[in-house]
């Protein structure tokens, strides 16, 4: 409630300052009339305010006036703070009250100090009127021997002062109090401060409240808040003028607007910060821009133009008469030439290209519409590295199913040869003989008892002559089994009665005899007899030679090449190499493959000396066979494996396959497909797709196609032998079932 | 469900009612062309017919299954035969040819050859003297004299020129021209085409009167489709056509497998060929493009070895293969044979059919069959 007063009381207050101020101007205009009147007296004034203390008390002792004097002054001096802020204001008015209470207390009383009693709280209308020379700088008379007026308009003079420095310091060195004594300079006397007006002071000096008991902390009510009171602070209702718009600002405003209508007042120009006011320190390195730099592409640059762009061509560049119709039929994006080239004798006789424009657009409209694009990572799947092998659909034609089986042996199997016509087939058993079938009917035509187990059986390539090679025992039969044209057996007959140039038989060469008899009616035509069980023979393509093979560890003896024209056998090597298995010609180059149970030489027959070696890191080959472009070689092997060479590449294999499950007993190459496949132990015949390139830098394809079963595998033998119909894709096997079966 | 059973019945009742005398058929019915062999609204979901239409379905008298008539014995597989209306003429392995009736007597054994009689074909009758002539894997063609009556055979020609074993032989239909093939492979190098040679028979020994080459591989099969046209089946994958008088090829219709077998029928113009891959292919053998099958039969598990064109019936064809099985086909029901004659043991080499309602084959059992078979033709619109 007090507050509340305090406030009301306050709200009113600065009106009184302003009476009072209004006085005080009123003393000011009379004070510049004495500043007329009294200009010299200006250093005196100063002097008297050093006055010593002991004369100011005199002073204010002396006359009460005098120190109420002083009191207005301060209180004066606290009502102009008050104009700034009521709080301190009102702390100030019971401050000059307290002082008002202890100058009681000194004893100076006066007649204004009781009427201000009556107007205990309202202490703005306390003025010190001891001096009325108001509120106005006192240098002004400084010059002068008084210091203003009392009431009644007489003088008062300033007080004798005549304390020098040396005073001023014993003062200052003895009295106690003299950092508490102030000069009132309206009075001209020095002011022993009190110990709560020190506090005061030093509280203030703080930025507190000068009132001890004041908590600013008080939580405050908020009465003038956006929330409609229902009982308001004041109940006063709204002013008209807060309705009704401002005339006075409509008429500003109507200036102003006038003004702009003009151009008398221009809108205040936004300062682009553009032109380098600021400098921007990042602008070089925006990221997208350095981004876009990185990933630049130069666009495609057009050719340069070639001699058809010329104005006078060679003459073959330009257009007959059939081109230029083709060119004029063409649809314009099939045009090879987006112009006809033409022949001018001089280039100032050219003429403006009309399309001149319409082909910048449409380069133009190129490198627009084709965003050039780099990528910049390459995803690659690990699958995608593997090659793709084709599907064994694709690969077609391969044999697939079985067609027919050849019927009529009683035993095993071990050999079988087609006809280079491919219309009959040749088989050697171990029953002691060899039977000739028709390859499309499965009719055997011919048996012929050889009375031996026939351990390799192999048609002479020549397809001018008809003759058969069987190895059995320590014999080489040549068959001729009069199962072709009557010339092409007469012509085998001949080469076979040819030569008979006996040579010396150097001692355990082979030894060449005619067959006579019962024989002679089978087929047979000549024996071979050598000193070994024969386990191989292989012809040439030419036909003329065949080679035997007698494996022996012991002996250098177990390669014979015999030459049928001239009845001649010899032995090409000197030195045992190792148990030989299986040999080879070369289809085309003289050559000759020896495979012995770990490698495989190749020999040159016409120079005479090895010429490769290769590695089948196999333990124990069984059969080899030779492509027909000569360069490439596989080998079975007991170990279940399949190797292919590449005679170009390396002499390790190429490719290892390891498809069956025991081992592998034949092998063959298809003439003219690029077919292979290999017989095994396991009863099955694996067909692989083997392409040859004759690019050198690609190497095999190699693509397994089919397993072809059907023979019943025997006292553990399966299939022993397996060769290819020289035309079709068709595969004869013969297995230990003592069938031979083709699969198409 | 209506099964043709049911409109076997049907169409029964509704003969009867009109004809007393009638006798109870069994009826086979085609839709669009194709037999009906489930039941009708099987049948045309299957060939896509929609059932808002009205669907004209005809009814033929039901072939019914040859009867098995005849099994005349070689004494070797048979490799060819040939019927003629009264006589038939078998080739066989044992290097002779045979005469047989159509009742199944042994009337003649031709011999004279000094291999294996490969293929057999007649050449003309008049009255009782018939030339026929055998092919044989001895490089000969041999044309024969036979005089039905006294029974006795004269070799009349011997046909030489041939440097492999003759593998086929067809007669011109006039009867003056003879159309020989050869099986032999290369004389010379391995690229030399093939060769088929024409004889005419005047002296004693004859030589070819022209020699069509082409084929890369060994012919195996020829066949006059008239009398200026010559069609040849190769192992080189290739039919080709040959004109006659100038001795120039004239179309080629090229497969993926070796042709066993062609034959060709007047009556519906189309070329039947087997191969090896089990499928038995219909041609035309106009089209220019030359590599159009027209449909494929596919019902054989092994090589298909001969093929025939019904004499009197231009949808029937009978097809013999090496998976013993004879079968006989309707191109109108192109999914699946009409029977399956399954008599032989072994091999089926050849097969043949003669005017007088009979199918012959014979394999390699040495068994030559006769079938019977309905030769009804009366078809009736419904």
């Amino acid at each position: 409630m007090e507050e509340s007063s305090s406030n009301v009381l306050s709200s009113e207050k600065p009106g009184k300052m302003k009476r009072t101020k209004k006085r005080s101007k009123g003393k000011e205009e009379e004070q510049e009339e004495q500043v007329f009147n009294f200009n010299k007296p200006a250093d005196e004034g100063d002097d008297d305010l050093s006055d010593s203390e002991d004369s100011v008390y005199s002073g204010l002792e002396d006359s009460g006036s005098d120190s109420e004097e002083g009191e207005e002054e301060e209180e004066e001096s606290h009502g102009d703070d008050g104009e700034d802020d009521d709080d301190e204001d009102d702390a100030e008015g019971e401050q000059s009250q307290q002082l008002q209470t202890e100058e009681k207390k000194k004893g100076s009383e006066g007649e204004e100090e009781k009427k201000a009693d009556e107007y205990e709280h309202d202490s703005s209308d306390e003025e010190d009127i001891r001096n009325t020379v108001g509120n106005i700088p006192m240098e002004w008379y400084k010059d002068f021997p008084h210091i203003g007026y009392d009431l009644d308009g007489k003088k008062i003079y300033k007080p004798i002062r005549n304390k020098d420095e040396l005073d001023d310091f014993l003062d200052k060195m003895e009295n106690p109090d003299y950092w508490r004594t102030v000069h009132d300079k309206q009075t001209e006397s020095d002011i022993v401060l009190s110990d709560e007006q020190v506090e005061l002071v030093k509280r203030l000096q703080r930025g507190q409240f000068g009132d001890v008991n004041f908590n600013e902390y008080q939580p405050s009510v908020e009465f003038f808040s956006n929330e409609v009171m229902l009982h308001p602070v004041t109940n006063r209702p709204a002013d008209k003028r807060s309705f009704i718009p401002s005339l006075t600002e409509k008429e500003k405003v109507s200036k102003l607007v006038h003004a702009i209508k003009m151009g008398w007042i221009k809108p205040r120009r936004v300062e682009d910060d553009s032109r380098g006011r600021y400098y921007d320190l990042w602008a070089t390195e925006d990221s997208s821009i350095l981004a876009q730099h990185k990933m630049h592409l130069p666009a495609p640059k057009i050719p340069l133009p070639g001699h058809q762009e010329s104005y006078n061509p060679p003459p073959e560049y330009l257009f007959t008469d059939e081109e230029r119709t083709l060119w004029e039929q063409q649809d314009p994006s099939d045009r090879k030439l987006p112009f006809v080239p033409k022949k001018f004798s001089s280039l100032r006789q050219v003429p403006a290209f009309p399309r001149f424009i319409h082909e910048r657009f449409e380069r133009c409209l190129d490198l627009y519409l084709c965003p050039r694009q780099r990528k910049m990572r390459v995803n690659v799947n690990p699958e995608d590295l593997i090659p793709k092998l084709p599907k064994p659909k694709d690969l077609q034609p391969f044999p697939t199913t079985q067609s027919l089986v050849y019927r009529g042996h009683s035993s095993l199997v071990r050999s079988i040869s087609v006809s280079p016509s491919g219309q009959w087939l040749a088989s050697g058993s171990d029953d002691g003989s060899v039977r000739f079938w028709e390859v499309c009917s499965s009719r055997c035509m011919k048996t012929v008892q050889v009375g031996g187990a026939v351990k390799s059986i192999a048609w002479n390539p020549n397809p001018s002559v008809c003759l058969i090679a069987v190895a059995l025992d320590t014999v080489v039969l040549i068959l001729s089994p009069s199962l072709a044209d009557k010339q092409v057996v007469s012509a085998s007959e001949r080469l076979l009665a040819g030569q008979q140039e006996e040579e010396p038989s150097e001692g355990a060469g082979p030894v060449w005899s005619e067959a006579e008899g019962e024989e002679l009616n089978q087929g047979i035509r000549l024996k071979i007899q050598h000193p070994k069980a024969v386990h191989q023979v292989a012809w040439h393509a030419k036909g003329d030679y065949l080679a035997s093979v007698m494996p022996d560890h012991s002996s250098h003896l177990q390669v014979f090449i015999h030459q049928l024209s001239r009845r001649r056998s010899q032995n090409p090597f000197r030195k045992n190499k190792g148990l030989v298995q299986c040999v080879s010609f070369h289809p085309v180059r003289p050559y000759f493959f020896v495979a012995t149970q770990r490698s495989v030489r190749i020999y040159n027959l016409v120079k005479q000396e090895m010429t490769k070696k290769l590695q089948a890191n196999s333990k124990w080959i069984s059969s080899m066979a030779v492509h027909p472009g000569g360069d490439h070689v596989i080998c079975g092997s007991y170990d279940c494996r399949l190797s292919w060479f590449d005679l170009d590449l390396s002499t390790k294999p190429y490719k290892m396959l390891r498809h069956h499950k025991k081992a592998v007993r034949g092998v063959a190459y298809h003439r003219s497909y690029p077919l292979f496949a290999s017989a095994s132990d396991d009863g099955s015949v694996i067909v692989c797709h083997g392409t040859v390139y004759n690019d050198l830098l690609q190497n095999p394809l190699i693509v397994p196609v089919k397993v072809l079963r059907g023979h019943v595998i025997t006292h553990d033998l399966g299939v022993l032998d397996v060769t290819f119909h020289p035309t079709q894709p068709w595969i004869f096997s013969s297995g230990a079932d003592a069938t031979i079966r083709l699969f198409t | 469900m209506l099964k043709f059973q049911d409109l076997s019945n049907v169409i029964n009742k509704l003969l009867e009612a009109k004809n007393a005398s009638h006798s109870k058929v069994e009826f086979d019915f085609l839709v669009r062309g194709q037999f009906l062999r489930t039941s009708l609204s099987a049948h045309m979901e299957t060939e896509g017919i929609s059932t808002e239409e009205v669907v004209e379905i005809e009814y033929v008298e039901r072939i019914t299954a040859p009867e098995p008539e005849e099994c005349m014995m070689h004494d070797d597989w048979i490799s060819s035969v040939h019927a003629d209306t009264e006589w038939i003429l078998t080739g066989s392995y044992d290097k002779t040819a045979r005469i047989w009736s159509v009742e199944g007597k042994a009337v003649m054994t031709v011999a004279g050859h000094t291999d294996v009689v490969k293929d057999v074909a007649w050449v003309k009758r008049d009255g009782l003297t018939a030339v026929l002539l055998t092919a044989s894997l001895d490089q000969t063609v041999l044309l024969w004299e036979w005089n039905s009556e006294r029974n006795k055979v004269k070799a009349r020609h011997c046909c030489r020129g041939h440097t492999g074993s003759v593998d086929t032989v067809s007669a011109d239909p006039t009867g003056l021209k003879v159309l020989t093939d050869e099986a032999d492979e290369v004389e010379e190098p391995a690229d030399r085409p093939r060769k088929k040679q024409k004889t005419q028979h005047l002296g004693l020994t004859r030589t070819p009167l022209m020699t069509l080459s082409g084929h890369n591989e060994a012919v195996s099969s020829v066949l006059w489709s008239d009398s200026e046209e010559v069609c040849s089946a190769s192992w080189d994958h290739t039919i080709r056509l040959w004109d006659v008088e100038t001795g120039t090829m004239k179309t080629t219709l090229t497969g993926s497998k070796v042709f066993n077998c062609i034959s060709y029928s007047p009556l519906c113009r189309r070329l039947a060929s087997g191969s090896s891959d089990r499928h038995i292919r219909l041609w035309d053998p106009r089209t220019k493009d030359g590599s159009l099958v027209l449909l494929s039969l596919t019902s054989h598990t092994g090589w298909v070895t001969a093929v025939k064109w019904a004499p009197s019936h231009e949808h029937q064809l009978v097809s013999g293969s090496l998976d013993n099985l004879v079968k006989l086909w309707d191109t109108r029901s192109c999914k699946a044979p009409l029977y399956d004659l399954a008599a032989h043991e072994d091999k089926v080499f050849c097969v043949d059919w003669t005017e007088s309602e009979l199918m012959l084959s014979g394999g390699a059992d040495n068994k030559l069959y006769t079938y019977r078979y309905s030769a009804c033709q009366t078809d009736a619109g419904a």
